[in-house]
């Protein structure tokens, strides 16, 4: 049954690139014909050195930019044709995690994984609930009272952590996610991802840290000056 | 959009007036200046206008007959040469048209010798029915405010009140072979309108010559143009500032919120959900102002007018509960038209910023 159930996670890509370029409008070529098939269910790093394309790779997956040519397939969205109404339905069926946590230090732990849930038009009991759920997952359901300030940076991101979980996204992107905490926080943080992936959501987590791709051993994207030059399932090209 | 999420973002626009009350306390001040002043400006046009209306109504046009006294009197070509008094602009004017030509007036049975030679070309009022029907024609004139029979007897009559007794007692004579024509005392309501009016009652039959003071009716008139021009320009200068200020405060607020707005974005607010907080911003603190400022210009008009009424002697002022309903109102539409434009366009232009919408802070 647990076969089965992998075997479908793995059948349909969840996200779809297909030729795609992008050349900004300063003439920078940032990405150059990149085919690349991430399937429902799949764990994926994707590294490169600075300038490298990653964060471009990234902005058009969570629509942030439009490819110049290719398509792009997002939780079944074609991305170069969706209408600007369209892509707050994209970005809820995606979880974000920054690599600055990006909490509202004007709100407690609660309030700010919440904030996430009042934007989907959530009901108080509904918040309540998975809120509550969220930060017991990331190990933080005794702080939920507690301000940003307080928090060491590794519970920051717990929390930024929990704020993409709370809507139960189909994919988490997490884009540098330990870079601003400690290096055992940083096993934590790809822990809590690993388990968030083993429940079934597709996590795609952009990093520097290679000893921390290696020790997972996860699919492996690396893309340099704009096109991938290797995609590999197990860690093993670092 | 769901009525919870509506709640969420109400409360959320007015906490980011509390948040932000430093930038809040500013804006409503400056606002509050600016809708005071084009209240202000609202209130001495109209008060302007209501005295000048007033002047209008008091300068009075004489109109006179061509009747049997105008024709033997008022020389050759029935016109009048010369008038004993100046009638306009004062109450006591009297239907007093006479010749200048002393001789013209030596004898009154010459004069009725004459007038079976009148030639008939020209109408001629014979009695005060007729008359009184010329009045009823000048009254259907457009833009003619008030008519008042005054025959030739009422004419005379004041001209005596005027004299001392023995001169009065001295033109007694006349009593019986008065030489004055009937005529009407004739108001207008807009005196930008006065020579057309005038040519307008010169055209009707009966009607011989009209005695005004064009020069002061144009005066009027320029100066209640001059009030309405100046009015319009500083209302329309400060709307734009005021258009301006509540656009800053929602810029501002925009800037300190880009971490929210950024996630916001993130996790898929639609463009309305990110504008409505600032919208409620922008129009509760537009209606602040307006409802403020319509307190405040009570005792601001109190003084202000307080002072006009002794310096310019205008009798009387318009009240200020007539300003009440207008002036909210449009202080109302300024914060309002101000806080929507100013959301919809400032945060919608930040919006539709495509490539940086994560990376805003």
């Amino acid at each position: 049954m647990i076969q089965q159930q992998a075997a479908v996670l793995h059948e349909t890509p969840l996200i779809e690139f297909k030729g795609v370029s992008k050349t900004y409008s300063s003439g920078t070529h940032a990405l150059d014909d990149i085919n690349i098939k991430i399937n429902k269910g799949e764990f994926v790093f994707v590294v490169g050195s600075s300038g490298a394309g990653k964060s471009t790779f990234m902005k058009l997956i969570m629509r942030e930019e439009k490819p110049s040519t290719g398509d792009i397939f997002v939780n079944g969205y074609h991305l170069p044709t969706m209408s600007r109404k369209q892509v707050p339905m994209l970005r809820r069926t995606m979880g974000i995690v920054f690599q600055d946590f990006r909490l509202i230090p004007t709100l407690n732990v609660f309030e700010n994984v919440a904030f996430a849930m009042h934007v989907v038009g959530a009901s108080s009991r509904d918040i309540r609930k998975r809120v509550s759920n969220a930060l017991n997952l990331v190990g933080l359901g005794q702080k939920a009272r507690s301000m940003p300030a307080q928090l060491s940076g590794g519970e920051q991101q717990r929390v930024g952590l929990a704020r993409a979980l709370v809507n139960k996204p189909r994919l988490i992107i997490a884009d540098e996610p330990t870079g601003n905490v400690d290096p055992n926080m940083s096993y934590e943080i790809v822990e809590l991802l690993t388990e968030i992936n083993r429940r079934g959501t597709t996590v795609l987590m952009v990093t520097h840290e290679h000893q921390l791709v290696r020790d997972f051993a996860k699919r492996v994207i690396m893309i340099e000056n704009g096109k991938i030059i290797a995609d590999n399932s197990d860690g093993g090209l670092l | 959009m769901k009525l919870r999420s509506f709640k969420h973002l109400l409360a959320g626009g007015l906490k980011n007036i509390w948040a932000n009350k430093l930038m809040s306390i500013a804006s409503v001040g400056i606002l509050v200046a600016c809708m005071s002043i084009i209240g202000l400006a609202i209130i001495l046009e109209e008060n302007v206008n209501k005295t000048l209306g007033e002047i209008e109504q008091q300068n009075v046009i004489m109109v006179y007959f061509n009747d049997l006294n105008s024709v033997l009197y008022g020389g050759a070509d029935s016109s009048v040469t010369g008038s004993i008094i100046s009638s306009t602009n004062d109450d006591s004017s009297a239907a007093v048209s006479t010749t200048g030509d002393k001789s013209s007036s030596t004898s009154s049975t010459e004069n009725a010798v004459d007038a079976s030679e009148i030639s008939q070309d020209k109408y001629m009022i014979h009695n005060e029915q007729e008359a009184l029907d010329l009045c009823e024609k000048i009254r259907s004139v457009p833009n003619v405010a008030s008519v008042d029979f005054v025959s030739s007897e009422e004419g005379l009559e004041k001209i005596k009140q005027g004299m001392l007794s023995k001169q009065s007692e001295y033109f007694s004579f006349l009593d019986g072979d008065n030489p004055l024509s009937s005529g009407a005392k004739v108001t207008m309501n807009d005196l930008s309108l006065f020579q057309e009016t005038l040519t307008n009652i010169q055209s009707i039959e009966g009607v011989d010559t009209i005695q005004s003071q064009g020069d002061v009716a144009a005066k009027i008139t320029s100066i209640k143009k001059g009030v309405s021009i100046a009015a319009y320009w500083i209302i329309g200068i400060l709307l734009i500032i005021s258009l301006v200020i509540v656009s800053n405060t929602i810029r501002v607020t925009m800037y300190n919120r880009k971490l929210e707005i950024s996630i916001m974005k993130a996790v898929g607010a639609t463009d309305w959900y990110i504008r409505i907080p600032f919208l409620i911003e922008g129009v509760t603190l537009g209606l602040f102002s307006a409802l403020f400022t319509t307190g405040l210009l009570y005792f601001i008009y109190k003084a202000v007018i307080g002072t006009m009424k002794s310096a310019l002697s205008i009798s009387q002022v318009i009240p200020y509960s007539n300003f009440v309903g207008l002036l909210l109102g449009i202080f109302a539409g300024i914060g309002v038209i101000s806080g929507f434009l100013s959301s919809v366009v400032i945060i919608g232009k930040y919006l539709k910023r495509e490539g940086s919408e994560f990376r805003a802070i």
